[in-house]
């Protein structure tokens, strides 16, 4: 819900500005965005030398519709793109004081969502902000418990720790290039068996990141649940990437009879 | 308002003929400059179109009190640009018709390119590539700038874990190493050859998972760069990594022989892992390097959770899966090293 509020005040306050861009009567051309200034806005300074090949050819966004309507890799002049991604993290799992040590923490996880460009969408050429919804579902290392007293210590484990997020996504894009990097803030909530439980909580995700284009993101994030939160640092690499990898590692371990 | 009125005051005052901004005289003369530029037929030609010669030749006439009187113009010189004018234009238009002749800048005219390319030891046409860039960067190349890859690693692996720490010894076994990482490289050096540039370093995070015996799994987060020794497609480049290492998995060696081995999470400290190599274009590399596994040892921590330092060397070939070689080295030194593999009990 206050996702769709956001998201809802933004497309509002985004068609409200709409009007200052009207191109003017006079036949001169129409001036897209004024009054923007600054290095979010500056154009890419022109050079004499170009790269003979890259990733995007022209002004189109890479794997997009209607011109940058919609993109299957996020870029920075997409109006709307769908995030598909995966990635590794490891941080540490930090218990309450006394419910057990802090242990170190490892995931791989699968992260998914949809972003747009409200003011692109506005009538202007090109705005750093976005806003998105995303998920993610990881599977981490689990937990180490001990209670008790110096001579009765009850010590009991997890062997795995899975999660689920769901959070509000903010994008502000550094660059108008077409892989430009970009901050990623992500605020949500997480469903996730807090240490030996065996009962799932409802808890609080947080989490930052940099982006690079549509290709990948370092991020540092946590999950902050009842006596159990756990701090991470990772990256995430988009599925066309990271997919062919995965298949990889599968095939490898059915050859190995891990599976 | 103010900048409308500005604009059709300068309109009325501006020659035809525009002159750069700091040639234009400090204070503004009655004399209306020609449309165009005037010129004697038996003057050389290279003194056509010099901006500050026009303006020069405009004040002293306005001195001499005599009004410009333009001389014929060579038919050919002339005709052309005038046929091009319009009444709508501003008078912000400088044509060049022939170069300065004189070797000094501005250089206007392929004469003077030529001049200047001659002068600096440079062929008279800058050779356009020949080359077209295959699987659109998807593989590396000098020709390409950001770029994307999916790197597969299949290596010989002796690895070594810390035994009693009372002798100073250590348990060693030959294992092998299997690693499917995602590099973005940034160009971070290039370099201009006529209008190609050509990337000869990029530098960029990586990230991906580690196989090895027993089932053994590691997440690796880092960074990855290249150097570029040549500008052809197989041209040599130096890779080097380093990446923080940390266990994700693995699958108990004493359940190996069971009906049921269990290929479960387990902790470990972050360690690091580095390798250098050197490749053949993006294609592939021969690959030297190490990893580091920290132990897990603190008092706190109930023992049987602690875990031993350890680490490997490793040897192999690594390089871009889009053409099949690393990915079939990697799966089968994957699936060889799981089937067969096993860490000392």
């Amino acid at each position: 819900m206050p996702a769709l509020s956001s998201m809802a005040l933004a497309l509002v306050a985004s068609l409200a500005w709409a009007g200052e861009g009207d191109a003017p009567g006079d036949g001169t051309p129409r001036k897209r965005n004024p009054g923007e200034y600054g290095p979010f806005f500056e154009a890419e300074a022109p050079s004499d030398s170009v790269h003979g090949e890259a990733l995007q050819r022209g002004e189109k966004p890479v794997l997009s519709v209607g011109n940058g309507a919609f993109c299957f890799v996020d870029g920075s002049w997409c109006r709307a793109s769908l995030l598909i991604s995966a990635g590794v993290a490891a941080g540490m799992r930090i218990p309450a004081s006394n419910a057990g040590p802090d242990v170190p923490y490892a995931q791989f996880s699968v992260h998914g969502g949809f972003v747009v460009r409200p003011l692109m969408y506005a009538g202007r050429t090109w705005h750093p902000w976005g806003l998105g919804v995303v998920g993610s579902w990881s599977r981490g290392t689990g937990s180490v418990t001990a209670r008790g007293t110096s001579e009765d210590t009850q010590v009991r484990e997890t062997t795995r720790t899975d999660a689920t997020r769901i959070a509000l996504h903010n994008q502000i894009w550094l660059s108008k290039k077409a892989h430009g990097f970009h901050l990623d803030l992500s605020a949500g909530v997480v469903r996730s068996a807090v240490l030996d439980s065996g009962r799932s909580l409802w808890g609080t995700h947080a989490e930052i990141g940099v982006g690079i284009g549509g290709w990948a993101t370092l991020f540092a994030g946590g999950d902050f649940l009842d006596r159990d939160a756990r701090v991470m640092l990772g990256m995430r690499a988009h599925g066309i990437g990271a997919g062919p990898l995965i298949a990889l590692a599968l095939a490898g371990m059915a050859i190995g009879g891990a599976l | 308002m103010i900048a409308s009125a500005l604009t059709l005051l300068t309109l009325g005052l501006a020659p035809d003929v525009q002159r750069p901004r700091g040639l234009e005289p400090s204070a503004p003369s009655d004399v209306v400059a020609p449309t165009e530029p005037t010129r004697s037929p038996d003057e050389p030609a290279d003194a056509t179109t010099e901006p500050a010669d026009a303006s020069t030749d405009a004040s002293t006439d306005a001195t001499a009190g005599d009004p410009p009187t333009p001389t014929d113009p060579d038919p050919a010189a002339v005709s052309e640009p005038a046929a091009e004018s319009s009444p709508a234009e501003s008078g912000e238009t400088f044509r060049v018709v022939a170069g300065n002749g004189d070797g000094a800048p501005p250089y206007y005219t392929k004469a003077d390119l030529d001049a200047v390319r001659r002068r600096h030891g440079l062929s008279p046409e800058p050779a356009p590539d020949p080359r077209k860039v295959r699987w659109r960067c998807l593989i590396a190349d000098p020709l390409c700038g950001f770029t994307i890859e999916m790197q597969a690693l299949g290596a010989f692996a002796p690895r070594f874990r810390q035994g009693d720490v009372r002798e100073r010894s250590a348990r060693r076994w030959s294992s092998g190493r299997a690693q499917y990482d995602v590099w973005v490289n940034l160009p971070v050096l290039t370099e201009a050859r006529g209008r190609t540039r050509y990337t000869r370093m990029t530098l960029g995070p990586k990230a991906g998972a580690i196989f090895s015996d027993t089932g053994d799994t590691w997440g690796n987060l880092g960074i990855v760069g290249r150097y570029w020794l040549g500008r052809g497609r197989f041209a040599p480049a130096i890779e080097f990594t380093s990446a923080l290492a940390f266990k994700i998995a693995h699958r108990r060696t004493d359940e190996l022989a069971g009906s049921q081995p269990r290929y479960e999470m387990q902790r470990g400290p972050v360690g690091i892992t580095a390798d250098v190599g050197l490749s053949i274009g993006g294609y592939a590399a021969l690959v030297f390097g190490g990893q580091y596994d920290s132990p897990l040892a603190r008092e706190d921590v109930p023992e049987r959770f602690r875990t031993q330092a350890s680490g490997m060397l490793f040897v192999g070939l690594r390089g871009n899966i889009l053409w099949g070689g690393p990915a079939a080295t990697a799966v089968m030194a994957h699936g060889l090293t799981q089937r067969f593999g096993q860490a000392p009990r």
